[in-house]
């Protein structure tokens, strides 16, 4: 059964690169979000199992998701695909339970690794 | 800026400079100990003209300074990159990367954030559009007794378009903005359009 996958990302270009960067074998269905508002209202709506969070976005930016998420115990998987690269913001992602943290322009192969690691391919 | 460039182009431009600022803004982290707050940076093309113009208010009445590199890549991707700052802000940083306070050390100051800024900017935008720059040494075109507007045109005046890229640095303790205005050929335009349409076709 395909998996239900939240891409956010205020950035029409990151949600293509992401979405191209999922390997063939992963069974997705995928939706789309422009920001952190946007995000939320479809994970509060419906099953998401996994989410691909861009961190700097309008509106809502991804540390605000990883709150909402985690103070609602929202349950699904966050992978957060940052162009915002330092390591105490690694840190701080992974401390509200983010399972891995990517650097933007985001790398198909490390994506793939990650993807096995948790079991999701 | 939505005359020249397509929306998508626009878009795809916008979130080659996020992760060229991301890059950039690591380097600064780990150069000053601290954390930077990113923020998405405003873009903007104007013809390089309007330039003074425009900067006359943010810095006739403060304390500035200009630093300018030359950069040049394949493609005919060539042009110049100043970053104007407040003189009161770059002080507070002086202060935090151990600098004294005499004029020469502030030169040095100034080159040295210029250069990590500059240069890692830069060279993550070419990274993501397979292209590489070198750079000529960076100049300081005026601080503090010489005109900001007077030394802007004198720059500007040799180019004919202006990507404006306005920064904001938010540290933890100081907040340290600053503006980067990357001057280019007219018919940079063209080229810059061309590798946009070529990474929106990737996708």
């Amino acid at each position: 059964m395909a998996l239900p996958v939240l891409i956010c990302d205020d950035s029409l270009l990151a949600r293509k690169q992401v979405r191209k960067s999922l390997p063939e074998s992963f069974d997705a269905d995928i939706l789309t979000a422009g920001n952190g508002v946007e995000a939320l209202a479809i994970l509060r709506s419906q099953e998401i199992g996994l989410v691909f969070l861009d961190l700097t976005m309008p509106e809502l930016d991804g540390i605000g998701v990883l709150e909402a998420i985690k103070q609602d115990g929202l349950d699904c998987f966050v992978i957060v695909i940052s162009a915002d690269i330092q390591p105490e913001m690694q840190k701080r992602v992974t401390e509200l339970g983010a399972l891995a943290f990517v650097h933007k322009p985001v790398n198909p192969e490390k994506l793939v690794v990650i993807l096995k690691q948790y079991g999701l391919i | 800026m939505s005359t020249v460039f397509s929306e998508e182009q626009r878009d795809c431009l916008q979130e080659l400079i996020n992760v060229a600022m991301g890059l950039a803004s690591d380097k600064l982290a780990r150069f000053l100990n601290t954390f930077v707050h990113l923020q998405v940076p405003a873009i903007e093309l104007v013809n390089s003209a309007q330039i003074p113009a425009q900067f006359e208010a943010r810095y006739s009445h403060t304390e500035a300074a200009l630093v300018s590199q030359g950069f040049l890549g394949n493609d005919g991707l060539r042009g110049e990159a100043i970053v104007l700052y407040q003189l009161d802000n770059a002080h507070r940083i002086a202060a935090l990367l151990g600098y004294d306070t005499d004029s020469a050390s502030e030169l040095e100051m100034l080159t040295d954030i210029s250069s990590i800024l500059t240069t890692t900017f830069l060279n993550g935008l070419a990274d993501q559009i397979d292209n590489s720059l070198s750079y000529s040494a960076p100049r300081v075109l005026s601080s503090r007794q010489n005109n900001v507007s007077e030394a802007l045109q004198e720059t500007a005046f040799h180019w004919e378009l202006a990507l404006k890229v306005d920064i904001s640095y938010q540290l933890v303790d100081h907040s340290f903005n600053c503006d980067m205005l990357l001057l280019i050929p007219g018919e940079a335009v063209l080229n810059i359009q061309k590798i946009l349409d070529r990474i929106l076709e990737e996708y």
